[in-house]
């Protein structure tokens, strides 16, 4: 492992909506080490995608953000618009979810790459084209160069997948967030994304935002689970997958197909007014008493295994 | 089929319409009309005829490019509709292309900035311009500007001079600029709203997120990937403007004594010159149908997802 690349300190993300302020993230605390891949597992609204978001400052501007995201060791939250600008992208980039809508539907495929490529490595005109074509064809994509000068409506589903990927490693980023890139897609579909995931996660730091637990078993070098804005359990992947030490990650492998299929029970809280204490615990099997009042701090379990949880402490 | 249709409707409509020209005509001429005039008229343009068979043989003559005959104007309906209609577009031509391009371009930067004062200031504005009567605003333009001011002449297309010196094209212009600028603000508003619509609806989509996440700058994102797509749905509303606003040019052209379309409408109308009435109806139909067909065409350029003819590859 290692130098950190990026660090989250204390993170806290509030949506303000007519009910109220909408908790998404609550002091996360995350290091990211140049070259591993970390997977942030979690339901759907526990707050990965606006991890992810946060860090490039891609999240609407009402949003409240505080805390630090440091990006070899600057603080991106208080950077000035322009200097953000010149990182996304080429320092930071990222798959969004929903690929299906992620592109332009009025430009061409190749141009949406190539104007990444010009606007960071100056290339221009027909030699921003050539790399764009370059990059369909790492990608897979058969036949790039006539499918360059396609519209997104004439790529499939796993296409358009494939040249997200494309342009967001257009400059080569230091640092690639993925957001669900397996969602929506087939069997087959889903194993060549993760054949090429793990191809271009080489040399790379990525935070793959997921919540199938088999994609992340299979990129992941460490594992981050969230549950209602928190980081409930961080470890390296073995660890946390095969003795997970939260009773919600537990709960989350029992509800795998093959570990019995057993749901957890209950739902998840609301983010405009959590639960106190433990965020976990009107669900949880194991509570005790104190889990209602006091709110568990990450402890170690093992090495580099961390939980949240009053059992350890 | 649709133009079939609205001649057929028009015919109907204006017939039931009470009051004739021969009558109002008449009424001029004697204190009681004697039959036997009225009589003669009557078969001089075959009105006498049952109304079945005036139908009949209005249809015919418009799908052969015979519109009847002007009662007040004694001219063919067509010869006087091209000559006004050449008028109405000196001002209207100007004043569409001119709100379409004002209400595009505040219409995207209001709602690209939706939110911030720009954007509330011109949106408040445009709802108190949308909420003033259009008759009232061209009386106060025309009362302001016109009279108390006097840069710009009351009414009329050319100046008593032109008599000697032939028309001049400032001197039309300078009688355009009123009701030019009138017609703008009757037609910036619409634009500007749906243009705002759109662009709010475009700026929460994803590929927006993928623009800015490549760090490209605002005002790039929202001319390379915000506009183009908000700009979709204005293709039928300009289409729709073009022709929607040869009805609204009745008010400002009769206010300013305009010679175009919306006067001779008015005019018509007084008379209950029947023929040249269903002949401008039938024009500004003809229009409409015309527009939409432009739009539709224009679509296959401006979207990619629409292929005309082309077999269905995606």
């Amino acid at each position: 492992m290692g130098d950190a690349l990026l660090c989250v300190r204390g993170l806290k993300v509030g949506f303000p909506t007519v009910d109220g302020v909408v908790k998404a993230s609550n002091a996360v605390d995350l290091t990211i080490q140049a070259g591993e891949t970390l997977a942030l597992l979690g339901e759907t609204g526990s707050g990965k995608t606006v991890l992810g978001m946060a860090i490039l400052r891609l999240l609407q501007p009402n949003t409240r953000i505080e805390g630090e995201i440091l990006y070899r060791g600057r603080d991106l939250l208080s950077l000035p618009q322009e200097e953000m600008q010149k990182i996304r992208g080429r320092e930071i980039a990222v798959v969004l979810q929903n690929s299906g809508t992620s592109l332009n539907p009025v430009l061409r495929v190749g141009d949406q790459i190539a104007e990444a490529i010009t606007l960071h490595r100056g290339l221009k005109g027909a030699e921003a084209e050539a790399a764009a074509v370059e990059l369909l064809e790492r990608v897979r994509i058969a036949d790039p160069a006539r499918m360059a000068r396609e519209y997104p409506h004439r790529f499939s589903g796993g296409m358009r997948e494939r040249a997200l990927i494309a342009l967001a490693l257009a400059c080569s980023p230091s640092f690639l967030i993925a957001d669900e890139p397996t969602r929506g897609l087939d069997a087959v579909t889903k194993h060549e994304i993760l054949a090429l995931f793990s191809e271009i996660n080489r040399g790379r730091s990525v935070l793959f935002i997921t919540h199938d637990i088999e994609a992340a078993a299979t990129l992941a070098t460490r594992v981050a689970v969230m549950y209602a804005g928190e980081i409930v359990e961080i470890g390296p992947v073995d660890a946390v997958l095969s003795s997970p030490a939260h009773p919600y990650t537990r709960g989350l492998l029992e509800s795998l197909p093959a570990r019995g299929m057993r749901p957890i029970p209950g739902s998840a809280p609301s983010l405009i007014a959590p639960p106190s204490g433990c965020r976990f615990f009107p669900r949880c099997p194991c509570s005790v008493g104190r889990c209602e009042t006091e709110h568990p701090g990450l402890v170690p379990v093992g090495p580099g295994h961390c939980a949240r949880c009053m059992l350890y402490d | 089929m649709a133009f079939g249709i609205s001649v057929t409707i028009m015919f109907v409509i204006l017939h039931l319409m009470p009051g004739d020209y021969i009558t109002l005509y008449l009424e001029g001429i004697y204190v009681i009309a004697p039959p036997e005039v009225v009589l003669a008229y009557n078969q001089a343009y075959g009105l006498d005829r049952p109304l079945i068979d005036q139908y009949f043989s209005y249809f015919l003559g418009v799908l052969q490019g015979d519109w009847g005959y002007s009662l007040s104007y004694s001219r063919p309906v067509l010869d006087v509709i091209s000559e006004k209609l050449v008028w109405t577009l000196v001002i209207l031509l100007p004043a569409t292309i001119l709100s379409i391009i004002a209400g595009i371009a505040i219409g995207a930067y209001s709602g690209w900035r939706r939110g911030s004062k720009a954007d509330v200031t011109l949106l408040n504005g445009m709802i108190f311009l949308r909420a003033i009567p259009s008759y009232w605003l061209a009386l106060m333009i025309l009362l302001v500007f016109a009279f108390y001011l006097d840069l710009f002449p009351l009414g009329g297309y050319v100046s008593l001079s032109a008599l000697d010196t032939g028309i001049d094209l400032l001197d039309v212009m300078n009688h355009a600029a009123l009701p030019i600028f009138t017609l703008f603000f009757f037609s910036v508003t619409g634009t500007y709203y749906l243009m705002r619509n759109s662009m709010l609806m475009t700026a929460g989509e994803d590929y927006i997120v993928t623009a800015r996440a490549k760090g490209l700058d605002d005002m790039t994102i929202l001319r390379q990937h915000a506009l183009k797509n908000a700009m979709l749905p204005m293709v039928t509303r300009v289409a729709l403007q073009c022709a929607g606003m040869l009805t609204g040019s009745i008010f400002v052209e009769t206010i300013f004594s305009w010679p175009g379309i919306g006067m001779l409408t008015f005019e018509a109308l007084q008379v209950r010159d029947l023929p040249l009435l269903q002949g401008i109806l039938l024009m500004d139909t003809l229009i409409v149908i015309v527009a939409n067909i432009g739009a539709d065409m224009i679509y296959p350029f401006v979207d990619p997802r629409v292929e005309v003819g082309s077999d269905a590859r995606a």
